[in-house]
């Protein structure tokens, strides 16, 4: 997993005002250079600080057996080092200078984020140009980060149920995608990939044209416009990168893994089953499932599984927006002494009721009643305006999909939910993961 | 990722100051206190059509007669009221896209709401019912045992949940700081429900609460609606025990907490920190920033950019009303946790073997000043501050006073600092991981202790 702590990860980006969001689209301004490179600006004067989110069109759906892991691994390499400001200067002037950054990798996407105040963003764009124009690999820095890289790895398996377990689940839903693999790859790629794999993937994909830049802030749109075109305007483009063409093949058939973890006190549930891409029309319908089903101690799951049956402890739906068709997620941890069985066929129950009787008209309101409100929450930060704007650019062609989306919820009715979750909660569509201490060996097997 | 450490200073007690070359300012608040002692602050911010409500009580965990009692009673607010039982309460709110928790740490008790402002009225009235007027029912509370029982077990799975619990109690023996707020298993099942009426019935009073509210609100309204709400709230809280400042440890230690499926070794470094109104408060946040509250601290050059031992190595100082801790912590994979570990400290030794040169303090202080509006950027966030300001008893003033203190420090004050504030002897040790692995490593840093992951 890429991204944060996972509750920043649950999809956030939806919502039901038509009037809230027409507000803004007025105020999002875009213009895009010769070498491809868009920018979309939003001028924010409520604190007098900025940022700029570089959002690049690489994450581990454009790998391959041998290099996975390597867009996340990637991500760290551009940090140390490029021709004007060699190793540490990046974040040694960025900090001096009153900025701060992160960045984030996921199935699709790499994402830099700066944070500034607002007059720097000068220094901002000339630190992101050089690392893009001419980073400088140097070998040893490789081989220190191959170190970080593995402790982000082991501290992440050490300390999250979730992602130990969702590594093996991706890994049976997926056999012919890159979405089979973790976004922070297998341990021997970490281990093994080579300087020229990694002077390849900076020509191919940190190209102006395969990126969009998102700033927010106190800023003015015709001076973020003249500081992109000195700095990033004469950065040649490059070829497009090769299109990902591997279609999975549809799954016929249930898929199973189980987990061994001497200290897990209770069995964790991950349900994983096959659905469309976000540009698919079903998306705005299966992410209000998601809602109904586990956002709020309303929803169906934690209501019946956690309050009233008291089989889970924890339980939550995972729907990330996705470039290709990938997985919707279903977690729980099962109470003390409850089985894994038996949860699981709690779960199984919850999803047939929908299946079978449908939803009720008062469980749309509530989800989209609920969506406005996140929506203003993302809106009360210039860091979540800039990660709404540039989240809906990359998953659904054009930020101005933001303003549809009103209308897209808004559409979804008790039927549509019905039949999205009859077309895709099958089990035959299903990958069920189980992690628990019991080693799955024993005496009446083998 | 690359670093982990934005949310790791998010979760730390940072500096709430401001002024930022004069052009970013804490926006005006109101304060008032009602007949009956209730500390009202209001602030209004209508960028978004959002209200944050905050109901705080300046009691917390020190004042458990059992482990987890602030913790359960703060959570069985939500439980429903005399008025409304659990699913309807969590229904009213949550079919308008309320948010609602209730939460208590060592000094305060926590109730936090979020939600739009068309809903303002009927979400108050929620809240006012909650704190005055909760079920505390015996049917519901069993069954949040059950529950907050199961997230305990599931905690000790992640050393990264569990350590500063360890430290604080390694720490602060025999201090009331020493508390574990969660609780235990066994502390938690002795709890029953009239435990919870009795720390209600002490300390949920006016006298002892703030309510604030703030975002997209006309404040002279809710001077109105509070007054009618609240008015009739009664009673004093009981007298607080005197608590003293926490003594200095007088030898080094190492607590070893054996995880025997660990794959890596997580670690804190540290000893007695400040309290939250020490006059040097700001100026140490800004000598720690060097050591090890940023990216290009020394810590994390050191252990992470150089040695590649970890993903993330820092540092923090968390304060309290009569004191505090400082710890440096990272984790590192099992074969390395010696090196990681004389590494960290031989890092730290460099604040008195080095010092702090111009340039770098110039550097971080252009750091805390920049990053310093956007931790203040949210009716939520402001929200957060007023009811740390009423915990604490400071005011503006601290606030207003940040960029001046900031640019006030020069190397010989940072000197100073590190001398008074650092602790540089009898340091307490944490680790956490596969003690079989790791004890003739850690013991060589202090006289060891060696206990299970629970």
């Amino acid at each position: 997993m890429k991204s944060t702590k996972f509750g920043a990860l649950l999809f956030f980006i939806a919502l039901c005002n038509p009037l809230g969001a027409m507000a803004m689209k007025d105020e999002v301004q875009s213009f895009q250079l010769k070498n491809g490179m868009k920018f979309l600006v939003l001028e924010d004067r409520s604190i007098p600080n900025a940022n700029a989110y570089l959002f690049w069109r690489v994450g581990s759906r454009n790998e391959y057996p041998g290099i996975t892991g390597l867009s996340h691994f990637f991500e760290h390499m551009m940090f140390n080092g490029a021709k004007k400001y060699g190793p540490k200067e990046f974040d040694r002037v960025m900090e001096a200078a009153g900025g701060s950054n992160n960045a984030y990798t996921n199935e699709n996407l790499t994402v830099y984020t700066d944070w500034f105040p607002a007059e720097q963003l000068d220094l901002m764009f000339e630190l992101e140009a050089d690392r893009i124009a001419h980073l400088a690999i140097d070998p040893q820095m490789v081989e220190s980060e191959r170190g970080v890289v593995m402790s982000e790895r082991s501290t992440g398996l050490e300390n999250s149920n979730f992602r130990a377990i969702w590594e093996e689940v991706k890994g049976a839903a997926f056999r012919a995608h890159p979405y089979s693999w973790s976004v922070i790859g297998h341990e021997s790629d970490i281990a093994n990939w080579s300087l020229q794999d990694l002077v390849d993937y900076h020509k191919t994909y940190y190209a102006p044209n395969n990126a969009v830049v998102v700033v927010a802030g106190d800023v003015e749109f015709e001076q973020v416009k003249a500081l992109a075109t000195k700095h990033f305007g004469p950065i040649p483009a490059q070829q497009q990168p090769r299109e990902i063409h591997t279609v999975e093949p549809e799954q016929k058939g249930e898929r199973r893994v189980y987990l061994h973890k001497a200290s897990v006190s209770s069995p964790n549930i991950m349900m994983a089953f096959h659905v469309p891409s976000a540009s698919h029309p079903d998306y705005y319908a299966l992410s209000m499932l998601a809602d109904i089903l586990a956002t709020g101690k309303t929803s169906r799951l934690q209501q019946t599984l956690v309050f009233d049956k008291e089989l889970a402890s924890n339980i939550f739906a995972y729907f990330p927006e996705s470039i290709d068709p990938n997985l919707f997620y279903l977690y729980a941890v099962a109470a003390p002494n409850v089985s894994a069985q038996t949860l699981e066929q709690g779960i199984i129950e919850e999803l047939q009721k929908i299946k079978q009787e449908g939803v009720a008209q008062e469980e749309l309101v509530k989800i989209k009643n609920r969506k406005l409100v996140d929506f203003y929450r993302e809106m009360a930060t210039i860091n979540g305006k800039a990660n709404t704007i540039g989240t809906y650019e990359m998953y659904f062609g054009d930020y101005r999909a933001l303003f549809n989306a009103p209308q897209a919820f808004d559409k979804v009715t008790a039927d549509d939910i019905k039949r999205v979750a009859t077309t895709y909660l099958r089990k035959a569509n299903r990958t069920v993961g189980v992690l628990a201490a019991q080693e799955d060996s024993n005496e009446n097997d083998l | 990722m690359k670093t982990i450490f934005k949310t790791l200073i998010a979760s730390a007690a940072f500096a709430p100051a401001l002024l930022w070359a004069g052009e970013f300012t804490l926006p005006a608040y109101e304060k008032h206190q009602l007949d009956n002692g209730l500390t009202l602050y209001t602030l209004e911010q209508h960028e978004v059509p959002l209200v944050d409500l905050v109901l705080v009580v300046k009691s917390g965990a020190v004042l458990d007669d059992k482990p987890g009692q602030a913790k359960l009673t703060a959570a069985s607010l939500l439980l429903g009221t005399q008025a409304l039982d659990k699913a309807a309460f969590e229904s009213k709110l949550e079919f308008v896209g309320a948010t609602i928790t209730a939460d208590a740490d060592l000094e305060s008790s926590i109730l936090s709401a979020s939600f739009a402002s068309k809903d303002q009225a009927m979400v108050m009235q929620l809240v006012r019912d909650a704190i005055l007027t909760p079920a505390f029912d015996q049917d519901e509370f069993d069954k949040l045992k059950q529950r907050y029982t199961a997230t305990l077990m599931q905690k000790t799975e992640s050393p990264k949940a569990v350590i500063k619990d360890y430290f604080n109690d390694l720490l602060f023996q025999g201090h009331a700081y020493s508390a574990l707020v969660d609780g235990s298993k066994d502390s938690v099942e002795s709890i029953g429900l009239q435990d919870l009426k009795d720390f209600h019935q002490a300390w949920f009073r006016p006298d002892n609460a703030a309510l604030i509210v703030t975002g997209d609100i006309d404040s002279k309204k809710i001077k109105q609606q509070v007054q009618a709400l609240f008015a009739n709230w009664q009673g004093q809280a009981k007298q607080k025990p005197l608590l003293a400042k926490p003594s200095t440890p007088t030898k080094t230690k190492v607590l070893l907490v054996d995880k025997p499926d660990a794959i890596e070794s997580t670690f804190m470094i540290g000893g007695p920190g400040v309290d939250r109104n020490n006059p040097d408060y700001v100026a140490i946040q800004v000598v720690n920033t060097i050591l090890g509250g940023r990216f290009t601290s020394w810590l994390n050059d050191e252990l992470r950019v150089n040695a590649g031992l970890t993903y993330g190595a820092r540092s923090q100082f968390d304060s309290l009303g009569m004191g505090g801790s400082f710890y440096m912590s990272t984790f590192t994979k099992t074969e390395t946790t010696k090196e990681a570990m004389e590494l960290a400290l031989k890092t730290y030794n460099k604040l008195w073997s080095q010092g702090i040169d111009a340039a770098t303090l110039a550097s971080a202080k252009a750091y805390v000043k920049g990053q310093f509006p956007p931790k203040y950027e949210t009716s939520g966030q402001l929200a957060n501050l007023l009811a740390e300001m009423f915990v604490y008893g400071f005011d503006e003033n601290f606030i207003n006073s940040f960029s001046v203190k900031v640019n006030s420090l020069n190397t010989e004050k940072a000197k100073d600092i590190i001398h008074h504030y650092f602790p540089r002897e009898n340091l307490q040790t944490v680790v956490v991981g596969k003690a079989d692995a790791i004890k003739d490593a850690v013991a060589t840093f202090g006289e060891l202790e060696q206990r299970s992951i629970q």
